[in-house]
Order: C-alpha cells, then structure tokens, then sequence
C-alpha cells in the first residue's frame, strides 16, 4: 500500500492547515473543478440517480494512451464540500497508474484530521467516492 | 384556508427590507456549511447542525451553556427575532430553529423557500463576514415536549399512535440502508418502526423554489395518511432528525397540530438499537 506522490503531497499540505485554511482549501478545490467533458453527458443522463438527500457523485473514468487513468466528474455547485472533497482525489490521483490507484489505503486520509473541517458523514462519503472510483479504474483498464 | 401560524413564516423580500433590523438576526443553516462561505443573504451569520449545534464528543446537541455562548457571540438577545435559511429546501434550518426552540428561544422564523427562492430571484449574496456586539443570552431548560427520545417512541410504536417517517420510500421500506455509491451513517438493520407511516419530507415542499406547499395541499397530505391533529401525540424521524424537523415544523407551525415531537435519533439510532422492533415492506 503507497500513496502516489501528488496524493501526498495534498495530505501533507492538509495536515499541517488549521480548521479555517482547510475549508478555504476545500472551497478552492471546489471551484477549480473543472465540468464534465460534452462527450460524458449522454452517459450521465442515463445514469440512475441517487435518491434524495445524498448529493450524485457521478464519475467515469479514462484509460489513456499510456494506460494512465484520468478521472471526470459531475457534481452540482450546491455541494461545494462533495466537490472540494472530491476534487482533492481527482487532483491526487489523475494520471496515475491503475496499480497506483488500487494500492491507496483506505484511510490514507487520516493524517489530514478532515473531521476537525467537515462532518463523518462527508468523510464516510469520501471513503466511497474512493472506493467508487477504485472500480471505476478497474473497469476502465479492462476495457 | 391559511396556515395556522403563519407568523412563522417570512418571505425573501421581508428578509431583504430587514438586513440592517438590529432586532432581526438572519442565520444560515445548510446541509453543506461551505456554501456560507461562498455566498451569504447580506447580513447572516452561520451556525453548522455539525460543528456548531452538536456536542463534540457525546451523541447530543450542545449543552444549554455552550448554547447561551452561540447566541451570544452570535449577537442574539432573548428578544432577538431569529430567521433561519439553508440549502435543500431548508432542511438544516428547521433543524435549528427546532433547536433554538429546544432551548426556549421562541421567536423565530424561517424564511420560505431558503437558499434556493433567494438565488433564483437574484437577490445578492456577499461573502463578507459580519461580526454583531456579543450580548448575555439566557437559555431555558431543554423544552423536551419538541424531542422525543428512544424509549417514548417505542410506547407510541406499541400503543399505535402516530409515527412519521419522513424518508425515502425505498428507505422506509427497508430495500436500502445506505444509498448506492455513497455510504452514509450506518444503520446495522433496514426497515422502519412498527406503525410509522411513509410521508417522505419533500413532499411538503415545492420542488420548484424550495417553499412550503399551500395549508389544503399539506392538510391533504398528512390527514390522508390517517395522521390528524386530533390524533394525538406525532412523532417524526428521519435518518438523522434532520429532514423530520421539518416535517415537525410543517406539522407544529403551519397545521397547528398541538403535540409534535422529533424523534432525532432516527433511524440510526432505532436501526441499530438491541431488541428494537422493526416492521419491514420488502
């Protein structure tokens, strides 16, 4: 189990943030997502929503050229913390290799002390949208 | 037909005309606490259901000391006209009022149709932080007629009087525990209490600019499912008393039902309670 090196340096960057720089942060990281790709949005709409309250985290992931995996994603503007939470792991881990991105540990988080920023229940989305995107590289890289 | 307190209740453009009211306190409670951060009603200030109103360590709300000191930072006097918003057709707004109830603070307000009415008329949002003079805020004791804890409910599941669930369907009937792509808090079991009835929260609001539905539609909808206000006592819960404070909201304020209690250990508490009973429609 390793942490690609742009991962880790965002975790580094977080555990060393007080509370009110790690929102700014996560704000940042929100705004700097960047839309869905055109060619992605057929196959969103066919997507199944996820019912009420949880905010849809809808993901594809690439296989370029150089097997590397390149992550998309679409998440509503009025969800800045599932953005930001979610571009940290887009910024961490686009262009790594699909070995790179099945080794992440599980709670390679934790050094980042999230929970003095934003709630478990983000956090447990946060674990998922990982694990989610662990699947979505696998299948990619079969393709 | 109107709702039975509809004093409640303030729109967007009274929220506009009172930024500067210093008798008006205007706060933000969202679903998603950044959203403060990047755009505000000018003149709010934010409490967070999470990091603000609940108690750090134990499964509780803040203590009615640490509740005094918000207020009071916050610049609110027990005299202060208190307005909530928030995202999510003020989910998170009903839940602090509801808080701000449990601690006897009794006027309040939420404006219809929170965040999303406020946006789509243009109104401006700024992200300047405002600061307000602290104030001494005296809370009361808890009001524990507004909360209902495990063991009331478990009588008003055996006596058969009336329960909310407030949640999905599929929630309700016990297909899903955690929704598909993203796990949430935990529940050990799927299912919901022996006798509730599913009225899922949205159905109190339109979905197009986040406000309450007219006083006939929401009579309809709750005395359609056999709960009345002559019927008692009502409970509602949700998953974490979050979406069941407004459906208590809808219930106490805008129908008038004289005994409204929420039930904010919901289903991940009921879920995971030993020997609790539950009633599966699978």
């Amino acid at each position: 189990m390793s942490i690609p090196p742009k991962l880790q340096e965002i975790v580094d960057d977080f555990a060393s943030m007080t509370r009110e720089e790690k929102l700014e942060t996560l704000i940042a990281y929100s705004e700097t997502m960047p839309p869905l790709p055109e060619r992605f949005k057929e196959a969103r709409d066919k997507m199944e929503e996820v019912p009420e309250c949880m905010t849809p985290v809808c993901l594809f992931a690439e296989k370029e050229d150089d097997d590397r995996i390149t992550f998309h994603f679409d998440i509503p503007p009025q969800s800045p913390t599932v953005r930001g939470l979610t571009s940290i792991l887009a910024n961490g881990l686009n262009g790594a290799t699909l070995q790179e991105i099945i080794s992440v540990p599980a709670d390679f988080f934790l050094p980042m002390k999230l929970d003095e920023a934003v709630s478990q229940q983000r956090i447990h989305g946060f674990m998922g949208v990982l694990a989610h995107m662990k699947q979505a590289a696998v299948r990619a890289s079969a393709e | 037909m109107s709702y039975v307190h509809p004093e409640y209740l303030v729109d967007t453009e009274w929220v506009a005309a009172h930024s500067n009211d210093p008798d008006v306190r205007v706060i933000e409670s969202d679903e998603d606490p950044l959203l403060y951060a990047i755009g505000h009603v000018p003149g709010a200030v934010q409490v967070d259901w999470f990091s603000t109103l609940q108690h750090p360590l134990r499964r509780d709300f803040l203590t009615r000391e640490k509740f005094e000191e918000v207020a009071s930072k916050l610049g609110i006097t027990n005299d202060t006209t208190v307005v909530f918003y928030g995202d999510k057709s003020n989910w998170f707004a009903c839940y602090a009022l509801w808080l701000f109830q449990y601690y006897g603070h009794k006027n309040v307000r939420i404006m219809n149709g929170g965040r999303l009415k406020w946006e789509k008329e243009n109104r401006p949002l700024v992200k300047e932080v405002p600061s307000y003079p602290e104030t001494t805020y005296k809370a009361k004791d808890a009001d524990k007629s507004i909360r209902a804890f495990r063991d009331e409910v478990l009588k008003q599941s055996s006596s058969k009087k009336p329960l909310v669930d407030v949640r999905s369907p599929k929630e309700y009937s016990g297909e899903l525990i955690s929704m598909p792509n993203y796990p949430q808090e935990g529940a050990t079991r799927g299912g919901h209490i022996p006798g509730a009835v599913s009225i899922p929260w949205a159905q109190a609001v339109n979905e197009a600019d986040a406000t309450f539905k007219t006083p006939e539609e929401l009579r309809a909808l709750y005395e359609g499912k056999g709960v009345s206000p002559d019927a008692g006592e009502v409970i509602a819960y949700c998953r974490i008393g979050e979406r069941s404070s407004l459906t208590w909201f809808v219930l106490k304020y805008l129908l008038g039902y004289p005994k409204v209690k929420n039930y904010d250990g919901s289903w991940t508490e009921w879920g995971n309670l030993v020997d609790a009973p539950i009633e599966k429609s699978v």
